[in-house]
Parts: structure tokens; C-alpha cells; sequence
């Protein structure tokens, strides 16, 4: 069977964070970690592609995962097998992202990556197995991957026998009790010793490790973004007063402040009523234009980034925060102002 | 306040008192129909309501008109833009003290014997600022998923009054639903009851677990808060309320945000936690009463709020609490908190979650999860999508805010939009599994 592999800049011998930006490419053959995924396949299955991509484009730009998928598509295979990505942020949600996008379009996909990879929440439907935490542990990501696919190519379901990892689908379904009830029946049971019973999985959360102070704000570029739901009066973008599915970016080059009246708070989780009389309590820009004018930051971003932080759920909030990383990367600045409401 | 609200405020009010002092008996009068004529009346099921009486209830400076219909379930049709839902209740003429702070005195009641039109509510629909789309299908797939899709509704739309404010529009549509709920329940005074719920008897649960509900109301001002006998109870501690207090409308909702993840008045009334403890008193469980607490919207007002909670439960002696709440993300931080809290002071804890595992139900479900006290109840997923059919007629407005779409048309909506799908309180049937 006909076997695509997606890999990024790095492992495609392109070159490292330099060639982050740069665009998808394809080419016949298995390249990089493929060469021994493709060993391990055997001689039913052949890796006929690789295609790769750089991560700050993959993650950054909206068009790139279709850019992706039409390389992986014009190369006829009958799976895509995307990583390993190991912890690596970017590439794990580009790999997560493939997966989801061929699912979407009918091919079956599988991608490795590390279990606390935040790109684990993004395949959507598509399944994930584990990876190492750092390419060190190539062999034997590649080996579980390996297995993976051919499982798959035999027409098999993964499980956690084959190293499938990340949060099955949780669908809503209508029970015979009501929630109260079930409720008092868990009570019965944890007091009669089940330390266990429980209907909802405890979540995992990265911690974050905070980046190091600035040592000298005077020579940096200093990001704002808010949750705030703060866009133009007119609200061009769209953006949802809850639930946000997406964020925004408006510019705010020689606006010496946010002036009322011009800009507006669509957030549906607070009275915007102060926020409206005076958006620059939401977005401090009259503050940080004073601070930019004594020369002790300096400069601000010419953008701010924007959502709606109202019921949005908690993998479009690691999305976003990855995306916003990503581009203030691009765009030059070191430190980023997150306000919240 | 009142004075046996602040008397049992710092929990020192011993846990089989809060069965009630005699106790409430309800006559349930089953609804089965409603229609709209010249005079209040039921009979055989049907209550007949008087319009220019009902109507008479809305008379208000804020209020230029009201217009009452009814919908019943099984018809083709859809009320948008639902604010509070009220179940018909009365103690007596005149409301006998029901709904204490808005139509009877704000003071404890609890006891003697309420009449409750069961299967009717009274429904407020239409614009106010900050309430989110919220939508309840008198029929077809989301007809499942809320309790005032099972009623017979008397829906009440509202012009506001030229230059009045939204603050006294809400004050008006409340006052006025409460007390028209009060008026249409004392039809039944006369009438035989088709059922007589009596009280509970303390003393055939003695020796069992003592397990009560901890039920969190959302309270961040106008158009999002709870009031308690006819106050509102933003910035008040967790305290002791007896049962039969919050079945005669002690807790009266003006909130309006998160539409499925809301605890409207109707709800409250009918407190789905308590009504499950109650089944299982004397049999393995001891009803042991409520703990009300607001849902401060700072952190360090979660963790103080929090942590007074645990102490009010401690002191009352429970063996486990049921932890309820009400709103999105930002309301998992005070049940994760009170729920560890609980823990850490020996009390079995069990949290009743709504899931925003996103439209695929892969995401984390929970925003904010306890870290020892790890027992939770999954009433569905935020996010789930659903597709709601066309209808023939729409009440409470022309369109749908949310997607900008004609009331009556067939819409793709997510969960989160229909009228208490998610029921913190725990009403509903849903819930999400793999």
C-alpha cells in the first residue's frame, strides 16, 4: 500500500529554526527518520512521498495545512503517517493538524508524538501514538509508528495496545438517570471505599516554565494581546462573544490610545459597559504609548492580537496561544502583554 | 437578611433542622393543558388563565406591553432569547408567602403546605442586554434535553417602555413572572391534588451518611445574579437553607449567561439534587440539607468563599456534599476549590460538570479540575453540536442572535445554547462518554 510521510523542515536536512518559515515541499521517496520507517514497513507497504513543511509556516500560516494535504493528495496514498514530533510544540500541531485535515478528506492518517506534545489535542479524530521525548528516542518512536501503521493498513482500530495516547472522543449521550441521581449514586460509592469512581477524566495541563525576565525592556519589542473580545466598532472579523473559535489582529501603528467610540468589547462573559466608555482599560495602549515615549520598552508591536475568553474551550486556548507565539516570533517581538478580563 | 438566614449563616444550625422545622407538604396538581380565556381556573388538568388579569402583572413605568401564549410540549415551535422560567406555586391567597422577598415577606418559610401546578411554567422571553441565546424546541431532538420543553409554558414577551432602563425592565419581567406564577397556582387551592408529597421524617435516616447539596449560585451583578429572599446575593457568605425554603422560591434567578449551564428559578424550585437525596432518605442515605454560596468572581474571593463553605459543611456534620454550580469556565475554579476543600476537611466530595471538550470531544473537558477530590458527575458536552428542525411558530423574538438566522428555521447549534441542557443542578439526562 501507498504510504505518505510528513515530516518538518528540520528532519527533511532543509535546515533548523532558519528555514522555520519556509514553505511545504514534496519529493518521491522516504527522506530522513523514513528511511528506517519505511525498513520497518516491510515489503507490503512503501513510503511513495515526503512531504515537509517549515514549522512557523505550518503553525502560523492559514492556508498551509491545505497547502500540506494537496502535496500528500497529488502523491495517491492510501495512508499518512505524520513525525515523530516528539515535544516539539510546533511541529506537534503540524503533525496533529495533517492527520486531522486527511481524516477529514477521507485518507486514513497516524501521527507519533510525545504525550505532553499540545499538539495532541488538535488530530481531531485522527489517532496519535506515543513518541519519545526527544529525537534521541528515534528507534523506537519509529518502531511503535511502524507497528501503527500496518495495523491500520490491515484494516485494525489503534488502541493502547498499539501506543495510541490522547483523549478518545467523548460524545454527549442521553443516560437512563438524571445527572442528580448518578450524582448521589457516586457519593454511595465513594463512601462505601471507591476511592476511583468517577464519569469525567482528570485533564492534563502542561505547566508552563516562564520565559526569563528581559534584562534590557529599552531594546525590546513588546506584543499586546487580550481575551478581552476588544475589535473595531463594527466587529469586521466576526469574532464571537463566547466560544471563540478564532482570533484576530488589528492594526494600532500611530494610535497614540484606544479611543471610545472606535473600538468595542464584544465579550459576552462581562458588563462592557466600563470596558466601552474606555477601551484602553482593556487594552492599556495609552499606558504603554507613555512608557514606549520615555524609551523604557522599546517599541510596540504595530498589531494586537485578539479573542473572546468566554467558555472557549481549553485546546482553541492552547491553540491560540501557540499561534500567537509563532507569529510574535516572526514579527520580531520578545515579550508579549497578555490583559485579562 | 432575615433572621433565621443570619442566624444560620455561620453553620452552627444542627443538620436535621434543615429538614425543616415542621416540614413542607406539596399538593402537586398535574398540568396537562393550559388556555388562554376570561378567568383563572383548573380543572381536570386544565388551567384556563385569565389574560387582562395575567397581563395586569406586568404593569410597570419600565413596560410599555406584555404578550402572553401558550405553547405546549410536542408543538412545532421554539421560544428565543428565554430569560427565567417560573413553576406555579402558592402557600395561600395572595401567595401565602411564596417567593419570600418579592411577593411574600423576605422571611423564612418552608413549612405548612404549597400548592404546585406541576408540568406549568411561566416563561420570560425577549431582548435583555448581556443574556446570551438561549433556546428551548418544544419538540424534536432538543426537546429532550430541557425540563421546560416538558411543561405547558405560558411565554411572556415584552415591549420595554421608551427611554426606560434594561436594569428596570429585568426588575419588572421578574416581579411580574413571580407573581403572575403565584396567582396561576392559586387556582389549584380548591382543588383535590393529584399527588401529596409530606415531609421527610428526620428520624428514619438516623445512622445513615449525612449528604447535602452544595449549590453554587453565579453572581456578577445586573443580568447576572441570584437573588435570596428577594435580595441579591452577590458578596454574601456560604450559609445553611432549609429545603423548603428553596422549594417556595427562596432562590429566584436573574442570570442570564450560559444559557445551558444556567439554573433558572424553575429549576431552583425544583432542586434536581435535593429531589435525589430526598428519594434516597431512610433508604442508604440521610437528607442532611442545602448550603447556598456565591461564585465570587475574583480568586482570592473563590478560595475565601471556598474554604468558609467546607467549614459550614464541617459544622453541620456532613458525611458527603454534592457540589453544584452555575456558568462556564470561570465557575469550574469555585467548584474545584470547594470540592478540595471539602476533601481536605474529611467530607466526601462529588462535582456535577458540564464537559467543553470542543465539537469533536477531544479536548480537556474540564477548565479548571479538582486536584484531590477527583469524583465528578459529566451532565454532556458544551461544544456537542446538534441540528434543530424547522418550525412552524417562534416565540421571544424574530431571529436567533447567535447565528443571525429566522427564529424558525432549521439551525446547527451547539449545546451550550439550549435553555439548561447542561443543568448544573443536575436535571438532565445528558452526559458524555467515550
Amino acid at each position: 500500500m501507498r504510504v505518505v510521510h510528513y515530516i518538518n523542515q528540520f528532519f527533511a536536512g532543509v535546515g533548523g529554526e532558519d528555514s522555520a518559515a519556509s514553505g511545504p515541499e514534496s519529493a518521491p521517496g522516504a527522506k530522513g527518520p523514513g528511511r528506517k520507517l519505511a525498513a520497518l514497513l516491510g515489503a507490503d507497504h512503501e513510503i511513495v512521498a515526503t512531504v515537509w513543511c517549515g514549522d512557523d509556516y505550518a503553525v502560523g500560516d492559514a492556508g498551509a495545512v491545505d497547502e500540506v494535504l494537496e502535496f500528500i493528495r497529488a502523491a495517491e496514498p492510501d495512508l499518512v503517517v505524520a513525525g515523530p514530533a516528539f515535544t516539539s510544540g510546533r511541529y506537534g500541531l503540524a503533525c496533529a493538524r495533517v492527520v486531522a485535515a486527511a481524516t477529514a478528506a477521507g485518507i486514513p492518517a497516524v501521527a507519533s508524538m510525545h504525550p505532553d506534545n499540545p499538539g495532541l489535542d488538535e488530530a481531531g479524530t485522527a489517532p496519535v501514538v506515543a513518541s519519545g521525548e526527544v529525537a534521541r528516542s528515534m528507534g523506537p518512536s519509529l518502531a511503535t509508528l511502524g507497528g501503527a501503521v500496518v495495523h491500520l493498513l490491515a484494516g485494525d482500530d489503534l488502541t493502547a495496545d498499539e501506543g495510541r495516547i490522547g483523549r478518545l472522543p467523548r460524545r454527549s449521550v442521553l443516560d437512563e438517570r438524571n445527572a442528580a441521581t448518578r450524582a448521589v449514586d457516586l457519593v454511595l460509592a465513594r463512601l462505601a471505599g471507591d476511592r476511583d469512581a468517577s464519569e469525567v477524566p482528570l485533564p492534563r495541563f502542561d505547566q508552563v516554565t516562564p520565559a526569563a525576565p528581559i534584562a534590557d525592556p529599552s531594546v525590546v519589542t513588546v506584543a499586546f494581546v487580550t481575551e478581552g473580545g476588544l475589535v473595531p466598532d463594527a466587529n469586521p472579523g466576526g469574532l464571537e462573544s463566547a466560544r471563540a473559535t478564532r482570533w484576530l489582529r488589528y492594526p494600532i501603528e500611530n494610535l497614540p490610545g484606544m479611543a471610545a467610540g472606535e473600538w468595542r468589547s464584544v465579550h459576552g462573559g462581562f458588563s462592557t459597559v466600563a470596558a466601552n466608555a474606555d477601551p484602553n482599560r482593556i487594552l492599556p495602549l495609552d499606558a504603554a504609548r507613555e512608557l514606549e515615549g520615555e524609551g523604557r520598552i522599546g517599541a510596540l508591536m504595530s498589531e494586537y492580537f485578539v479573542t473572546t475568553g468566554n467558555g472557549t474551550s481549553v485546546a482553541n486556548a492552547r491553540k491560540f496561544g501557540i499561534e500567537w507565539a509563532t507569529d510574535m516570533r516572526r514579527s520580531g517581538a520578545r515579550a508579549a502583554i497578555l490583559t485579562a478580563t | 437578611m432575615t433572621g433565621l438566614a443570619g442566624a444560620t449563616k455561620r453553620g452552627v444550625t444542627p443538620p436535621v433542622a434543615t429538614l425543616g422545622r415542621v416540614g413542607l407538604t406539596r399538593h402537586v396538581h398535574r398540568i396537562t393543558a393550559m388556555e388562554l380565556g376570561e378567568r383563572t381556573s383548573l380543572e381536570g388538568g386544565v388551567l384556563s388563565v385569565a389574560v387582562e388579569e395575567a397581563e395586569g402583572f406586568f404593569t410597570d413605568p419600565a413596560l410599555a406591553s406584555v404578550t402572553l401564549s401558550v405553547t405546549a410540549p410536542g408543538a412545532s415551535a421554539r421560544i428565543v432569547k428565554v430569560l427565567d422560567a417560573v413553576e406555579p406555586r402558592t402557600k395561600g391567597p395572595g401567595g401565602g408567602g411564596i417567593f419570600p422577598g418579592f411577593v411574600g415577606p423576605a422571611e423564612a418559610q418552608g413549612d405548612g403546605t404549597t400548592h404546585v401546578l406541576r408540568g406549568a411554567a411561566v416563561v420570560v422571553a425577549g431582548y435583555l442586554p448581556r443574556a446570551q441565546e438561549a433556546v428551548i424546541d418544544m419538540s424534536g431532538p432538543a426537546a429532550d434535553l430541557c425540563p421546560l420543553s416538558k411543561t405547558v409554558n405560558l411565554v411572556v414577551e415584552f415591549e420595554p417602555a421608551e427611554g426606560a432602563a434594561w436594569e428596570d425592565v429585568d426588575v419588572a419581567l421578574r416581579l411580574g413572572s413571580l407573581r403572575l406564577a403565584a396567582h396561576l397556582a392559586e387556582a389549584g387551592l380548591d382543588v383535590e391534588p393529584d399527588e401529596v408529597d409530606e415531609p421527610l421524617d428526620p428520624e428514619a435516616a438516623a445512622g445513615l451518611p449525612k449528604v447535602a447539596a452544595l449549590t453554587n449560585l453565579q453572581t456578577q451583578g445586573p443580568f447576572k445574579d441570584v437573588f435570596v429572599y428577594g435580595r441579591s446575593f452577590a458578596g454574601e457568605q456560604p450559609m445553611v437553607i432549609d429545603p423548603g425554603d428553596v422549594d417556595d422560591g427562596a432562590v429566584v434567578s436573574g442570570q442570564y449567561g450560559h444559557p445551558s449551564l444556567k439554573n433558572p428559578t424553575y429549576v431552583h424550585q425544583n432542586h434536581p439534587v435535593a429531589a435525589a437525596l430526598r428519594a434516597r432518605h431512610g433508604v442508604d442515605l440521610c437528607f442532611a440539607g442545602i448550603v447556598i454560596s456565591p461564585e465570587p468572581v475574583a480568586m482570592a474571593g473563590k478560595e475565601e468563599i471556598s474554604a468558609a463553605a467546607a467549614r459550614v459543611c464541617a459544622d453541620a456534620g456532613f458525611d458527603a456534599v454534592i457540589v453544584t454550580k452555575e456558568g462556564g469556565g470561570n465557575a469550574d475554579a469555585d467548584m474545584a476549590l470547594k470540592m478540595d476543600a471539602l476533601e481536605d476537611l474529611g467530607i466526601t466530595a462529588v462535582g456535577l460538570f458540564a464537559e467543553m471538550s470542543g465539537i469533536e470531544g477531544t479536548g480537556p473537558p474540564i477548565v479548571v479540575p479538582p486536584e484531590r477530590a477527583t469524583a465528578m458527575v459529566s451532565t454532556g458536552n458544551y461544544d456537542h453540536r446538534l441540528t434543530l428542525p424547522a418550525v412552524a411558530r417562534a416565540y421571544g423574538g424574530e431571529r436567533v442572535a447567535l447565528v443571525d438566522r429566522p427564529a424558525t428555521d432549521e439551525l446547527e447549534l451547539p449545546t451550550a445554547v439550549i435553555y439548561c441542557s447542561l443543568s448544573c443542578l443536575g436535571w438532565g439526562r445528558l452526559r458524555a462518554v467515550v
